[in-house]
């Protein structure tokens, strides 16, 4: 279980440049949720999630992982980041080792698991990112842009972390390696009761795919609640820099036309059952005129 | 531990010091290097003190913020502070095995730390008052005497204000990935010192491979936008001397006249 109690922070406080990122942030994740975290860019998102696998300590408030508080001395960092895998944003710039595999292979090894554990960890993660096989034995840095990001991602998968974190992953990919990776992952998530937080700048994604998403907003939690919840509350979502899904705008705009539409539409599927029955009826109601 | 480095970090401000030519500032500076290497007595240290003191007041910076440069040099000053305390020979006032310590020894290692805070807050002083930039336009302006016997001034600054426009972004960056590596489960700062070289490679590797792309994608961008040296160039900003630089120069000089003065009256320690 992930739990913010109160959690503030700044960057480079007592210099000129203080920036406060964090200001008072308190939520709660329970084990198996699968969250979306949405914010304009500099709402923190980036830095709260550094928070959670204690690369960053919080100025005030306390971070806790599964009963252990990240500021206590006796935690043991490196088993809260085994146990909470976070993909920073832009990953591919972490890639070092001589071949894809072996990079995949770092973080497993760090855990101290023998190396053909380790391979076969990496083989199975990197077909969880959809990168081929033949791939693997070449250098990362033959690699374009978005196998790049592949073969970050899944060096984290690879350590099969209770708690996956990922920040911005889809970004700059195409729409099919897309949602090719975020349906594995919410695969992932459903079969083996991984938790998961995704950082995402699309709407539609986190609509999709998240049980519930905390909005954030110049450092502090602006919302937080299910999607249908939170993509209600439109205008203010526009009024900080976001927005609802397109079919969300679609709906809306539909019933302020006068159609018969409830609120709370932001997928695709959910528009497609409430719209085509009253298509039919339309088309009905001209056929009989 | 990144978080210590204050080279090339500016503070903007609008004061006495940030108005001054950066000519005439890094003139005043390395007459002051002159006059730390002058100072021949505490006496001495107490007015270079003052002189600090003074521009530190009127440029609005937190002492705090200058006294922060020292960290990343604590310890070689520690060092030097130690290797002339034992080592200097003369008048033994304290001794242990084959340690012991002069009077002498106490003295100079006073002197030498001194020295070096000294040297150390006084740089640090310029480079929060002045933006790099106007740093190596000035130090272009300085050198552009010199271009009659091909000393490529231009280039030399150029290279500067790039190393330095360079610093921050590539701190950050190790920064960058010395988190995504540690979120991997690298340990960057345990073991003996093999295995502490071992885990620099997944950091230098990725950085040294941006820092040569950012080198590549500067060069296009420059060379897209037709850069082609010095020669015939014209600035958006031409420097000028104006009366700050006057009254800065009467300070300057004044300071020097005292510790002339001090060291003639005082001697030498
Ligand atoms: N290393 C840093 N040093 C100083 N300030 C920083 C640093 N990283 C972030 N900030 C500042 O903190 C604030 C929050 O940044 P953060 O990276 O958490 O935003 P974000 O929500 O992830 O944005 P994006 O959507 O662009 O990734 C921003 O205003 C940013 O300028
Ligand atoms: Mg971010």
């Amino acid at each position: 279980m992930i739990k913010l109690e109160n959690v503030s922070y700044t960057y480079m406080s007592g210099g000129p440049f203080e920036k406060k990122a964090l200001d008072g942030i308190s939520l709660q994740i329970d084990p198996g949720e699968f969250v979306g975290i949405i914010g304009h860019t500099g709402s923190g998102k980036s830095t709260m999630i550094q928070l959670l696998n204690g690369l960053l300590k919080p100025d005030s408030g306390r971070v806790i992982i599964d009963g252990e508080d990240l500021s206590d001395k006796k935690t043991n960092l490196r088993n809260i980041r085994f146990k909470v895998g976070l993909c920073m944003q832009y990953p591919e710039y972490q890639l070092f080792e001589e071949t894809v595999l072996k990079d995949i292979c770092f973080g497993p090894l760090n855990m101290g698991l023998s190396k053909k554990e380790a391979e076969e960890r990496a083989r199975f993660a990197a077909n969880m990112t959809g990168l081929p096989e033949s791939l693997l034995e070449k250098s990362p840095f033959d690699l374009s842009g978005g196998q790049k990001r592949r073969a970050a991602i899944a060096g984290i998968l690879a350590m099969e972390p209770k708690v996956l974190i990922l920040d911005e992953p889809t970004a700059g990919l195409d729409p099919a390696g897309r949602d090719e990776i975020l349906f594995k992952i919410r695969d992932m998530h459903k079969r083996m009761d991984l938790t998961v937080l995704l950082v995402s700048h699309s709407m539609e994604d986190v609509a999709k795919l998240a049980d519930r998403i905390f909005v954030l907003n110049s450092g502090k939690i602006e919302m937080s609640g299910n999607p249908s919840e939170v993509f209600a509350k439109s205008a203010r979502l526009r009024e900080i820099g976001l927005n609802v899904p397109q079919i969300t705008r679609v709906a809306d705009r539909l019933r302020e036309a006068g159609a018969d539409i409830p609120p709370g539409i932001y997928t695709t599927g959910d528009a497609y059952r409430i719209l085509l029955p009253l298509l039919n009826k339309q088309n009905k109601q001209i056929k009989n005129n | 531990m990144l978080k210590d480095i204050t080279l090339g970090q500016y503070f903007p401000g609008n004061s006495f010091i940030h108005r001054l030519d950066p000519r005439t500032k890094i003139l005043i500076i390395i007459t002051y290097v002159v006059m730390v290497f002058l100072v021949q007595n505490f006496i001495g240290y107490a007015a270079l003190a003052l002189f600090l003191a003074v521009c530190t007041t009127v440029s609005k910076i937190s002492p705090k913020y200058l006294i922060r440069g020292l960290k990343p040099i604590l310890v070689f000053i520690i060092f030097t502070g130690i290797f002339n305390l034992f080592l200097t020979s003369g008048e033994v006032i304290w001794s242990m095995g084959f340690l012991k310590i002069t009077r002498e020894g106490v003295r100079f290692a006073a002197f030498m730390v001194l020295r070096l805070i000294f040297l150390i807050l006084g740089t640090s002083l310029l480079t929060l008052t002045t933006s790099p930039i106007a740093l190596t336009d000035g130090m272009e302006r300085l050198l552009s005497p010199f271009k009659k016997i091909h000393l490529p001034a231009h280039e030399i600054a150029m290279m500067m204000t790039i190393a330095l426009r360079f610093i921050p972004t590539l701190l950050d960056e190790t920064d960058k990935i010395m988190k995504a590596q540690s979120a991997r489960g690298a340990s960057i700062d345990s073991g003996n010192i093999f295995a502490r070289a071992k885990a620099m490679v997944p950091i230098l590797v990725p950085l040294f491979i941006s820092a040569f792309r950012r080198a590549d994608e500067l060069a296009t961008a420059m060379e897209c936008r037709c850069y082609r040296g010095g020669e015939g160039r014209t600035r958006l900003y031409e420097l000028k001397y104006g009366r700050v630089d006057f009254w800065g120069w009467v300070y300057t000089a004044a300071l020097l006249a005292v510790i002339i003065l001090l060291n003639i009256t005082f001697g030498s320690f």
